[in-house]
C-alpha cells in the first residue's frame, strides 16, 4: 500500500495546477475478486473569490506627493580666514650717554682689544675661587623710591657690577669686597643715601666706585665732595688709587680764585671743605650758586644740628641726589638723624620723627654694616671688659676726692655747672689709673702681668689712654717690653720711624698711644692686643682706636681690653653708655654693638653723682664730654 | 691696537633678545642692545601677545614658534632705533627672525641655555634638528639657523673683540628680569617666576 502523500506547493502554483487527490487501491487489484470501486475524492477546499467590488484597489499602488518643509538649519562657509594678529606693541627705553674715559693701554697685540683685568689681591681664601667660572654677581637692584617702570628698568638692565668693574676702562687696584661689592651697587642706585658702615668697611672706596660709574653711565655729570678740611688730602689720595682717571678740582685758594673754581664748567668733580663751602655759599647770589647732580657730604654727622650755618648752606645746595657718610650717624640723640635726613630730602623741613620713623626711614635710605656681619674672613675681636680692684691707696684716695668733691658740688647749690662735675669727673677718672701720690695702680699692675705672656709670645700690642702724662709715667714700668710712644708731643716726622720701629723690631712689644693721635688713620693690623688703659667719652672714637689694629689685614684675633675700676665713675659711666646703646640699636638696627656714638648729656653727667642737673643745664641735653680727640686734645685734664 | 679694528669694536653692537611666556599663555618679549661691554644702550619691550582659542587650534605646535619667532622677534628687531649687528637668544623659536634680518641670529645651544631644563625631549630633538653650525662666543656656546651655518664664522669676526671669558648668556637674564619686572609692574604674571 502506498502511503498517501500530501503536498503543498506555492499557493500562487497551487491555484494555477490541478489538486492531485487522494487515491485508495487494494493490492492485487488485477486479482478476481469482488470488485472494488475507487473514487477520487478532492481534498482541496474550494476558494472562491468573493466579488465585493474593492479587489481592483488591492492591486493599485498609492499615490505619494513630495513637498518642502522648513527645518530651521543654515549651513554656512567663510570663504576665508586671515591670522588677525594685529600689531605687535613695543616700549623703548634708552640710556643716557655715557661720559668717556681714558682708553685702556694698548698692549702688543696684534691689533686686537684686549682685556685689562684688576689685579686681584691675594687672599688665602681666593685660592679655591680661582678656577671657578661662575663668579658671583651684584646686581643693581631698583631703589624702593623707584616708582615709575623706566626708572626700575634702568637698573635691572644695567650689568652686574663685577663685570662693570672688570670693564677695561675702569681699572680697579684691587677686587672689591663682596660687602662693598653691595654698598657700591646700593649708592649707584640711590638718590637719597646715607652711607653708615662701621669704620674700616670702606665707605670711601665705595663711594669713589659708585660716583665712577654713575659718571660713566651718563647718570651725573657734576660732583661736589664735602668733608672736613683734614680729610682732603685723604680723599684725594684715595681718588688717586681707586679712580686715577677721574680730575678733582679742588675749591682752595683765595676768594676769587674760589669764585673761578665754582663756576668753571666741565669738571667733573669738586672738593671743598664745610667752612669753605658755608663761607662761599653765604657770599653767593642765589643765581650764581653752582648746582650739581650729587652731593657728598662726607662726616657728615657736620651737619647733625639742623639749625647750623653748615647745615642750611648743605640744604641749600641745589642738587639731584644727596648722599651722606658717616660712620657715626647718631652721636648723642636719635633725633640727629632727623638732620641728616633733611639733608637727604627724605623728610619735609623740620620734621621730627619719632622712633619708630627714624627707624622705618632708616630701613629704606640707610646702609650700615658692621665688620663681624659683613668680614666673614676676618678674625674676630674679642673684647674683654677688666673690672679691676684698685689698690688700697688708689682706693683711699679716690673715695675721699668722691666724698669732697661731692660736697664741694652741694654747696654750690644753683650755681653748679656742668663744667664743674666734669672737672669731678676727670679727677677721680685718673687715681682709677693710679693714686697720685704712691703711684700705685692696678691697671699697671695688671697691664705688666698681660705684657709678660705677650712678649713671650712675640706679640705686640697698642694701649690708648686719654692722658699723654699717663704714657709717660707708666713707660718706666713697661721697659721690659721695649714700650714706644706716640702722642701729639711726638714731632710729625719722628712719628713714622716709630711706627716703622714698632713693626719691624721684634724687641718693641708695645705702643702708648693718645686715642687724639692714634686713633685714626694708623694700620697697625699687625698688632693683636688692644689695651684701652683709660675708657673715652664716646665708644665710638674707642672703636677708630681699636680698629688701627682690627682691619683688614689682620690675620689674628684681635683682643681688645678695656681696664674699668670697680665701684668708681669709670663702671657708673660704662652702665649708662651700655643702656643708651640699647635704644640707640633701636633705630639703627641689631648687630651694631661697636659703633654708635654716644656721649653724655648734661644730666646724664650730674646723675653720675646722684646730683639734680639744675632747671635749664640738663634738660638742654648738652653734650659735656670732650670733642672728638683731635691733634691738640692732650692732657685734657 | 689698530684704530681701525678699535672702530670696529667700538661700532660693535649686541643684541639680546628673549621672550617670557606668562601665566595665561601670552608671551612678552624684550630686546636689549648693549655695546660690546654689555651696557646697555636700548631696550624694547612688547606688550602682551595672546593667541585666542582659534589661533591655538590652527597654528597647533606651530603657535609658540610664530608668536615668539615671527611675531615678537620680528616686531622688536623692526622698531628697535639701535640696531645690533649680532642678534643672541636663548630661545631656539627667535633663530626664524634670521628669515627676515640681515644680522646673524644665534641662540645658546642646549647646555648653555637657562631653559634648558624646562625643555621636553621633544623640544630639544626639534631645536637640534633646526640649528646649524655651533660657536663658542665668549665662554657661551651658540647655534646658527639651520639654513644659515654662514652666520657661525659671521658672528665670531664680529665678537672678536668680546673677552674670552664674557658671559654672554648673563644679558640674557637681564632682558628676562627686565620683562618680568615690566610684567609684575602691569599685573601680569609670568609662567615661570
Amino acid at each position: 500500500m502506498r502511503n498517501a502523500e500530501f503536498e503543498m506547493g506555492n499557493p500562487e502554483a497551487d491555484s494555477q495546477t490541478e489538486i492531485p487527490h487522494a487515491e485508495f487501491r487494494t493490492p492485487n487489484s488485477d486479482a478476481p475478486g469482488p470488485a472494488i470501486v475507487t473514487q477520487t475524492i478532492s481534498l482541496t477546499p474550494r476558494v472562491d473569490i468573493h466579488a465585493s467590488g474593492a479587489n481592483v484597489a488591492l492591486n493599485r499602488w498609492p499615490n505619494i506627493e513630495c513637498s518642502e518643509i522648513d527645518a530651521g538649519i543654515r549651513v554656512g562657509t567663510v570663504p576665508a580666514w586671515k591670522p588677525g594678529w594685529g600689531r605687535v606693541r613695543t616700549v623703548m627705553l634708552t640710556f643716557p650717554e655715557a661720559i668717556q674715559f681714558l682708553p685702556p693701554k694698548e698692549e702688543p697685540a696684534e691689533g686686537e682689544l684686549q682685556t685689562v683685568r684688576p689685579p686681584k689681591p691675594k687672599r688665602d681664601s681666593e685660592d679655591g675661587d680661582a678656577g671657578s667660572e661662575k663668579k658671583k654677581r651684584t646686581r643693581l637692584k631698583p631703589p624702593s623710591d623707584a616708582l615709575s617702570l623706566e626708572d626700575r628698568l634702568f637698573y635691572i638692565l644695567q650689568p652686574p657690577l663685577e663685570t662693570t668693574l672688570a670693564g677695561q676702562e675702569l681699572i680697579m687696584p684691587f677686587e672689591p669686597f663682596p660687602h662693598q661689592y653691595e654698598g657700591i651697587g646700593w649708592l649707584f642706585s640711590q638718590k637719597h643715601a646715607l652711607l653708615a658702615d662701621e669704620m674700616g668697611l670702606g665707605k670711601t672706596m665705595q663711594t669713589i666706585t659708585a660716583v665712577r660709574l654713575l659718571l660713566r653711565s651718563g647718570q651725573v655729570r657734576r660732583v661736589l665732595f664735602v668733608c672736613p678740611k683734614p680729610l682732603i688730602p685723604n680723599w684725594q689720595r684715595e681718588f688717586r688709587t681707586w679712580a686715577e682717571e677721574l680730575p678733582i678740582v679742588t675749591v682752595e685758594g683765595n676768594t676769587d680764585r674760589r669764585r673761578m673754581i665754582w663756576s668753571m664748567p666741565g669738571v667733573p668733580i669738586l672738593m671743598t671743605n664745610y667752612e669753605v663751602l658755608s663761607r662761599d655759599f653765604s657770599e653767593m647770589h642765589e643765581d650764581d650758586r653752582p648746582k650739581f647732580d650729587l652731593v657728598v657730604l662726607d662726616e657728615a654727622q657736620r651737619i647733625k644740628n639742623r639749625d647750623s650755618k653748615t647745615a642750611e648752606v648743605a640744604r641749600d645746595i641745589t642738587r639731584k641726589r644727596s648722599w651722606a657718610l658717616t660712620g657715626t650717624p647718631i652721636e648723642n640723640r636719635p633725633e640727629e638723624m632727623a638732620s641728616l635726613f633733611e639733608f637727604m630730602e627724605v623728610v619735609p623741613p623740620r620734621a621730627t620723627p619719632d622712633l619708630k620713623q627714624l627707624s622705618r626711614l632708616a630701613d629704606v635710605y640707610v646702609l650700615r654694616r658692621v665688620k663681624e656681619l659683613v668680614m666673614k674672613d676676618m678674625p674676630p675681636r674679642l673684647d674683654r671688659d677688666e673690672f679691676l680692684e684698685m689698690t688700697p691707696a688708689q682706693n683711699s684716695a679716690y673715695r675721699i676726692a668722691e666724698k669732697e668733691g661731692v660736697v664741694q658740688l652741694n654747696e654750690m647749690g644753683d650755681q653748679i655747672s656742668v663744667a664743674n662735675v666734669f672737672e669731678l669727673v676727670l679727677r677721680l677718672k685718673q687715681i682709677t689709673n693710679f693714686d697720685p701720690l704712691t703711684g700705685e695702680s692696678a691697671k699697671l699692675d695688671r697691664l705688666v702681668a698681660d705684657m709678660e705672656e705677650i712678649a713671650s709670645s712675640g706679640g705686640k700690642a697698642i694701649l690708648f689712654s686719654q692722658w699723654t702724662k699717663v704714657l709717660d709715667w707708666m713707660k718706666p714700668a713697661l721697659e721690659p717690653f721695649g714700650p714706644l710712644i706716640y702722642h701729639g708731643g711726638v714731632p710729625t716726622k719722628k712719628r713714622e720711624p716709630i711706627l716703622k720701629q714698632f713693626k719691624e723690631d721684634p724687641t718693641k712689644h708695645i705702643l702708648l698711644m693718645s686715642y687724639g693721635t692714634g686713633a685714626v688713620g694708623l694700620n697697625l693690623q699687625f698688632a693683636g692686643y688692644v689695651f684701652l688703659f683709660d675708657r673715652w667719652w664716646n665708644p665710638a672714637v674707642e672703636d677708630q682706636a681699636i680698629n688701627r689694629a682690627h682691619r683688614i689685614g689682620q690675620k689674628d684675633t684681635v683682643i681688645v681690653t678695656r681696664f674699668i675700676s670697680k665701684d668708681t665713675i669709670e663702671e657708673r659711666i660704662d652702665a649708662v653708655l651700655r643702656h643708651k646703646r640699647e635704644i640707640f640699636e633701636s633705630v639703627l638696627g641689631p648687630g651694631d654693638k661697636t659703633n654708635v656714638s654716644l656721649s653724655l648729656d648734661a644730666a646724664e653727667i650730674f646723675g653720675l653723682f646722684d646730683l639734680k642737673a639744675p632747671a635749664g643745664k640738663g634738660s638742654r641735653m648738652k653734650k659735656v664730654a670732650p670733642k672728638i680727640p683731635s691733634e691738640s686734645d692732650q692732657d685734657a685734664a | 691696537m689698530a684704530s681701525g679694528s678699535k672702530d670696529r669694536a667700538d661700532s660693535l653692537r649686541l643684541g639680546f633678545l628673549t621672550a617670557v611666556e606668562l601665566h595665561d599663555g601670552g608671551f612678552v618679549g624684550g630686546l636689549l642692545v648693549t655695546d660690546r661691554f654689555g651696557r646697555p644702550l636700548e631696550f624694547q619691550c612688547t606688550t602682551p601677545v595672546r593667541a585666542n582659542r582659534t589661533q591655538e587650534l590652527l597654528y597647533g605646535p606651530t603657535l609658540v614658534p610664530f608668536i615668539v619667532g615671527e611675531l615678537i622677534g620680528k616686531a622688536l628687531s623692526d622698531r628697535i632705533s639701535i640696531k645690533p649687528t649680532l642678534l643672541l637668544s636663548d630661545r631656539p623659536e627667535m633663530l626664524t627672525l634670521r628669515e627676515h634680518i640681515d644680522a646673524p641670529v644665534l641662540c645658546l645651544t642646549g647646555s648653555d641655555r637657562a631653559s634648558a631644563s624646562a625643555a621636553s625631549a621633544e623640544d630639544e630633538e626639534n631645536f637640534s634638528s633646526a640649528v646649524g653650525s655651533k660657536v663658542t662666543l665668549g665662554r657661551v656656546e651658540f647655534q646658527t639657523h639651520a639654513e644659515f651655518p654662514e652666520d657661525a664664522a659671521a658672528a665670531q669676526q664680529l665678537a672678536r673683540p668680546i673677552d674670552s671669558k664674557a658671559d654672554l648668556s648673563e644679558p640674557i637674564e637681564r632682558v628676562s628680569e627686565a620683562l618680568k619686572e615690566t610684567m609684575a609692574t602691569v599685573g601680569g604674571k609670568p609662567k615661570v617666576a
